[in-house]
């Protein structure tokens, strides 16, 4: 999926925000379960922040939803 | 962006009352009018509240709606998600509230609950792992990947967390004995082989949360030292199989299962072996042959599995429902928020399948400690038909029958076991005075004696003379001392069984002469079954001063066992009733009576 931007957007966690994720499965990151609701962790960037954001936004039922 | 959320029962329960049919015509209602965007449909976990499914909560309004039909989606699509009005019909109605209820703070059914096992089901979509690690998920396992595993170990044991599965052993304990294990092979194992009659709680915890099932597998493999597991289901419970592959499956996706977890160099590995539904596989050595491919058989203990289990390997065996302990207590402060909740001895929730003569049948989780009349009375409701409550049976076939006159006992693992019976996994099977309580000894007693393995010959055999026994007094054959023969039977077969099935299986006898003894002797010595189970033992007879002569009983009876004009009192023709009961239900004038074989004199209830 591609936003107007052309920037592509993440659908899951497992998605990259950026070329500054690195976590697939051969190469972890230990950040990784921390960062799928924070993050990015490793970099600032509010688009990357937004991404995350949402996927959160879509599924989350009500603002006690997510725990961190 | 959805405009709302609809979290649909799909946990078997509900599926068996048609919530699948429910969901289809919702689709295709919304569909119709264009709108099916708009919404996100989820068949998630169970809520709990089986008696009144299907269920359909709508978020983030929090509308609990209930016993619901396809027809239903017409309505509730136009008025609700198109008009943003409640439809009043379809909430929670029942003699507990003075007004239609809309959700947990209204519906005293989960007033007195807590939910820490049950956190995410019917939350979630069960099958989505973002949704998991939304709500917390793998944070725990994160932690426990940074610590040394001994510290992991302690962390469990100061909790205090005991096992869920029965007989209620220290987990951390349990735990560091497998990591103090030589050997650098070693297993985790996951016990969802939930055989007792009328419990589900494992089946719901897997369908609604599988994650947290892996997720506490992986803290446990983590503190052993383990690099495989194995999740021992029932092949009777598809949905939950299907939904912990989907959750393994993601989870190697994520980088959660596999080489080099996040990064840590730990491995691990995740299989599911389906049992063929033996209740003897619960018991942990049998469920190890089982996964070995062997005839599910016991072994004696020592080696305990901690010290040689799964293809002789260090094992550590859980119940399903520690397990989902596990990621509560392993995350940060978890263990402090978990011993707030509970007794001394006990502490944390225990889910319970409440099932039986009560209202609210469903599945509930409460903190530990809670007594017997909140639960029956607050979360269940009371007893079906406003009967009087008489026991219930805590533990299925290997627990014990507790009587009215303990009905403020607190369920905790101390309480139930000085009581006589124990907490097992969860079931709680609710009487009233319409049960006998030597029908119901007989009934958990067949139980576990078809289910003995044979293996050895106090279980096969003793189970079989106590059954005989049993048989016997609710056909009118008792005869004196068969009491005493019971009970030394069972004492018997409680101390040299070899598992755990054979160890147990007297309670339900033994609890009921414990607290029912006056039943075995009306049994033995008047021939005289006053619940009206046992068929040789009683009769119906028609009270003709009462009797209206409204025809009621002569429409119900299946036998054509009833005379008597209309307006003019009734009569029953003994040679012809089975005594079957559906007379009594039916009467309205209260004027059938149980009454002793050969006696004319009213004693029922």
């Amino acid at each position: 999926m591609q936003e107007e931007t052309g920037e592509k957007l993440m659908e899951k966690f497992i998605d990259h925000c950026c070329e500054k994720c690195t976590h697939t499965k051969a190469n972890p990151c230990r950040d990784f379960i921390n960062c799928c609701v924070e993050g990015p962790i490793c970099h600032k960037n509010e688009p990357c922040t937004k991404k995350r954001k949402a996927i959160i936004n879509k599924v989350a039922l009500n603002e006690q939803f997510v725990i961190c | 962006m959805y405009e709302k959320h609809l979290m649909i029962c799909g946990a078997t329960g509900c599926l068996s009352s048609g919530s699948h049919l429910v969901e289809q015509a919702l689709v295709e209602e919304l569909e119709k009018q264009g709108i099916k965007d708009k919404f996100r449909l989820v068949m998630g976990g169970c809520p709990g509240f089986c008696e009144v499914g299907p269920i359909i909560v709508v978020y983030p309004d929090e509308v609990f709606y209930c016993r619901l039909k396809p027809k239903d989606m017409a309505e509730l699509v136009e008025k609700h998600l198109v008009g943003g009005e409640i439809v009043e019909r379809l909430l929670y109605k029942g003699p507990d509230v003075d007004v239609p209820a809309r959700f947990y703070d209204t519906i005293p059914f989960y007033a007195k609950q807590k939910f820490n096992v049950l956190r995410n089901s019917g939350v979630i979509d069960p099958e989505s792992i973002d949704e998991y690690i939304m709500r917390g998920g793998y944070r725990a396992f994160t932690r426990a990947l940074a610590m040394d595993p001994p510290a992991v170990c302690e962390e469990v044991k100061q909790a205090g967390l005991r096992g869920r599965g029965g007989a209620g052993f220290s987990t951390g304990l349990k735990w560091e004995f497998t990591n103090k294990a030589p050997g650098s092979k070693k297993y985790v194992v996951c016990n969802a082989d939930e055989g007792d009659p009328g419990a589900f709680m494992d089946r719901s915890i897997l369908e609604g949360d599988p994650h947290a099932i892996l997720e506490g597998m992986l803290i446990c493999g983590r503190a052993i030292g383990a690099d495989e597991g194995y999740i021992y289901c029932r092949a009777e419970y598809p949905l939950a199989i299907k939904r912990l592959r989907v959750a393994i499956e993601k989870a190697q996706e994520y980088g959660l299962l596999g080489e080099n977890i996040l990064g840590y160099g730990y491995n691990f590995e995740m299989n599911i072996k389906e049992g063929a539904g033996a209740f003897v596989c619960g018991e942990e050595t049998a469920l190890l042959a089982s996964i070995e491919g062997k005839r599910g058989m016991p072994r004696p203990r020592p080696p305990f599995p901690a010290q040689s289990g799964l293809f002789g390997k260090p094992t550590t065996i859980n119940n399903v429902e520690t397990l989902a302990n596990v990621p509560l207590i392993m995350k940060e402060g978890g263990a402090a928020e978990f011993v707030k909740v509970g007794t001394e001895g006990s502490k944390g929730t225990k889910v319970f399948a409440l099932a039986g003569k009560v209202r609210n049948t469903g599945l509930c989780e409460v903190p530990m400690g809670i007594t017997i009349r909140e639960i029956i009375y607050d979360v269940g409701g009371g007893i079906k038909g406003g009967r009087d409550f008489k026991a219930v049976q805590a533990g299925g076939p290997s627990g014990g029958c507790i009587p009215v006159d303990l009905i403020d006992l607190p369920i905790d693992y101390d309480s139930l076991n000085q009581a006589g019976a124990i907490m097992g996994s969860g079931g709680l099977v609710v009487m009233d005075e319409g049960t006998c309580m030597v029908d119901l000894a007989r009934y958990f007693l067949s139980f576990t004696q078809k289910e003995s393995c044979g293996k050895c010959t106090p279980c096969r055999e003793g189970t079989k003379r106590m059954l005989e026994i049993l048989n016997r007094i609710s056909e009118g054959f008792g005869e004196p001392g068969d009491l005493e023969v019971l009970d030394s039977l069972a004492g018997s077969i409680k101390d040299s069984s070899l598992c755990g099935l054979g160890q147990t299986c007297p309670n339900p006898v033994l609890s009921t002469i414990r607290y029912f003894r006056n039943e075995y002797e009306e049994h033995i010595n008047e021939r005289f079954c006053r619940a009206g189970v046992c068929k040789e033992l009683f009769k119906y007879r028609i009270d003709e001063e009462k009797c209206t002569g409204c025809t009621a009983c002569v429409r119900a009876c299946p036998a054509d066992a009833i005379k008597g004009e209309k307006k003019e009192p009734h009569e029953i023709i003994q040679e012809l009733c089975t005594r079957c009961g559906s007379c009594i239900e039916k009467c309205r004038q209260d004027c059938i009576m149980i009454t002793p074989v050969g006696s004319e004199a009213d004693v029922s209830n």
